[in-house]
């Protein structure tokens, strides 16, 4: 029993460090946030949009003055796409940073950080994840549209535009996959097209030459991605090696550095967010990360924006005091926040809508051939 | 038919790797009856040695890919030399054996994972990358390679282990410990020589996967548990063996595919693995479980 000793002296150390971990919370002054973002893991790249994004704005708003004189600190988790490491994530926020309001990413993780969110009064604000299922919850906001809304645009452009009517669907085993492709399969059909067989693979799989060779060999005319992250660019690389030359599909999930750089998703047809790669915003986040921004980090700039506009509102409700419910009543009463991709109008059932554009990717860039207007 | 030809050659490439991995794996359990799931570190290390070589030291990719062989045999030796010899000299059983393989590759995995961070890293392979297409079968020019690799490993072992004298010091200890002891055989200079060699056939199989799709700090897990299925489904202490068992793993994996849907694909070669063992215990060519041989 030599082991005992040692696991005994493991768990002291374990102890020992939870003890020294929880007085960080004792310093009041600052304003405490979280954001819970894929900073590792397939979606590694998402994170370094969303990161820089929520950092830039906290740092402008500590510019100039704070929240009502309060300094504001995000405190960045990590869910590596994993929902179980959310809930870790949001129960630690909760207890011991105590925070009234989270940023949240991908649509497995909010979905399980949602209940303690409610349970807690704390306001989460999901820019990222698109399952129609993150509609209609209690103290969950989406400054993003719903998947549907693009999966309708991209469908519909495939079968009436380009007049692809037969589709085969490579699909991430995942809430965010899965509600896509399925999504997918009722839009498309609307449109006059039938999907002809569908894959699934794990989002954090390399390789995905077994299930392309299957759909290959059911033919069709379009090979539409239902997944998102770093993955699509090895699909799209594998796809072509594997002789596949039918055109590839995807919505702006699929738009990560990776797949810019892939030669196998050159062509691909893509639907967009609005976001102005030009902008100021974009130049700055390009100068201090030394990378190019995307529509992710806009998001989170304006989640972490429209935060501070509610916070300040919430303390001069409550003569001071900053609470996630007072968060929440400002967000519902402000309702439109004005934004860097122009006014954002929380809708009831707690999400926004946005312009979709639609088009080809090409060199790098994403050439847009029209813009479908968000409804009145 | 097309699409089965796909899968079985898919499947030949994913097998070069299970090959390459399981004769590593399967000579050094073979010999040592160390249950050495740190082998999967191992692999992953040469990916990270090669990578590293390639991309942070500049050096040319067949340097790279020696020098990582190379360094990932001497890891191999160090943790003989460091971590099973010792306890081993203070009586510790087989299980504590195993016990500290597995700690010791999930140490190795974290601190892979906090020094290149968890996401897959893909070495450069020029030319290599290129597809080829071989009737309805498309793959890039790097499979062959690993085809190749895996065909010339397994004869070179062979032979290392029938006709040079070292190879046969492998082969005695291997049959029976006590014996090889009695004759002479310093073991602890054999279990050495085996660790290398072991290391040194495996290293491949991980720097091809990180030419090809990319390696992650994790991967070796899978690989591991996948090379000692293929083992003792070969029957242990036998190279054929192991090898055909790994080949018939990734076959079924990919093959199974054609008919059945993919997310079935580990489902499928574990099921396999628990009918067989139970059907056939000593596996395909192994004759006692206990005193393995070569």
């Amino acid at each position: 029993m030599r082991i005992l000793p040692s696991f005994v002296f493991a768990l002291t150390l374990i102890a020992g460090m939870t003890v020294v971990a929880a007085p960080a919370a004792a310093q009041s002054s600052p304003i405490k946030i979280g954001a819970i973002l894929p900073l590792t893991g397939s979606g590694a790249s998402y994170g370094v949009w969303m990161k820089g994004g929520a950092e830039m704005a906290a740092e402008e708003i500590n510019a100039s003055g704070g929240i009502a004189g309060h300094k504001l600190e995000v405190i960045y988790e990590d869910h590596a796409a994993d929902a179980s490491k959310a809930v870790n994530a949001m129960q630690r926020l909760v207890e011991v940073e105590k925070v009234p309001f989270s940023m949240t990413s991908y649509s497995s993780p909010t979905l399980a950080i949602q209940p303690i969110a409610a349970q807690h009064k704390v306001v989460i604000m999901n820019g990222g994840g698109q399952s129609d299922s993150l509609a209609n919850k209690p103290y969950l906001y989406n400054n993003i549209p719903v998947v549907s809304n693009e999966v309708g645009v991209i469908a519909t452009y495939l079968a009436k535009d380009k007049k692809l009517l037969s589709a085969v669907m490579i699909v991430a085993n995942d809430e965010a996959g899965r509600n896509s492709a399925e999504t997918f399969r009722d839009k498309f059909g609307a449109a006059g097209g039938k999907v002809l067989a569908e894959e699934r693979v794990a989002l954090d799989a390399t390789d995905f030459r077994a299930q392309l060779a299957k759909l290959k060999a059911r033919g069709g005319d379009l090979l539409y991605i239902s997944s998102y992250g770093r993955n699509v660019s090895i699909i799209a690389d594998q796809a072509r090696e594997l002789g596949i030359t039918i055109p590839m599909a995807g919505t702006s999930w699929v738009l990560v550095p990776e797949t810019f750089k892939s030669k196998g998703a050159e062509g691909m047809m893509v639907t967009k967010l609005p976001f102005d790669p030009d902008s100021a915003f974009a130049k700055k986040f390009k100068d201090r990360y030394k990378t190019n921004a995307g529509f992710f980090a806009v998001q989170y700039y304006s989640a972490t924006m429209i935060f501070a506009k509610a916070a300040a509102e919430a303390m001069k409700k409550n003569g001071g005091v900053l609470t996630g419910e007072g968060v929440k009543n400002a967000i519902e009463s402000i309702g439109t926040f004005d934004t860097l991709s122009g006014k954002l109008v929380f809708q009831a059932n707690h999400g926004a809508v946005m312009d979709i554009e639609v088009g080809t990717l090409k060199d790098g860039k994403v050439q847009v051939e029209k813009v479908i207007k968000a409804a009145p | 038919m097309d699409l089965f030809l796909q899968l079985a050659a898919t499947g030949l490439v994913v097998g070069s790797l299970y090959i390459l991995c399981a004769l590593g794996w399967g000579l050094i359990y073979g010999t040592t009856l160390h249950f050495h799931v740190a082998h999967g570190a191992v692999f992953t290390l040469a990916a990270y040695y090669a990578y590293a070589a390639q991309k942070l030291l500049g050096l040319p990719l067949a340097v790279a890919v020696a020098g990582a062989i190379v360094a990932a045999a001497f890891s191999g030796m160090l943790i003989d030399l460091l971590i099973y010899q010792p306890l081993e000299r203070r009586g510790a059983i087989r299980t504590t054996l195993f016990i500290a393989s597995l700690g010791l590759l999930t140490l190795i995995e974290n601190v892979l994972a906090i020094i290149f961070k968890p996401d897959p890293l893909r070495m450069d392979v020029g030319w290599l990358g290129d597809s080829v297409q071989l009737g309805p079968v498309f793959l890039i020019r790097l499979h062959l390679v690993s085809v190749a690799t895996a065909v010339v490993g397994f004869f070179a072992l062979m032979a290392f282990l029938k006709y040079s004298r070292w190879g046969q010091a492998i082969r005695a200890v291997s049959s029976s410990p006590e014996m090889a002891r009695t004759v002479g055989i310093d073991l602890r200079r054999v279990h050495l020589l085996t660790y290398a060699v072991g290391s040194a056939i495996s290293a491949p199989a991980g720097i091809l996967l990180a030419m090809d799709v990319g390696v992650e700090p994790y991967r070796g897990t899978t690989f591991v548990l996948l090379a000692s299925v293929a083992v003792i489904m070969g029957g242990i202490g036998s190279i054929p063996g192991a090898a055909l068992g790994a080949l018939f793993l990734a076959l079924l994996e990919n093959i199974g595919v054609w008919k059945i849907p993919s997310e079935w694909q580990s489902t499928i070669s574990f099921g396999a693995f628990l009918i067989f063992i139970v059907v056939r215990p000593r596996g395909l060519f192994g004759r006692k479980i206990h005193s393995a041989e070569i």
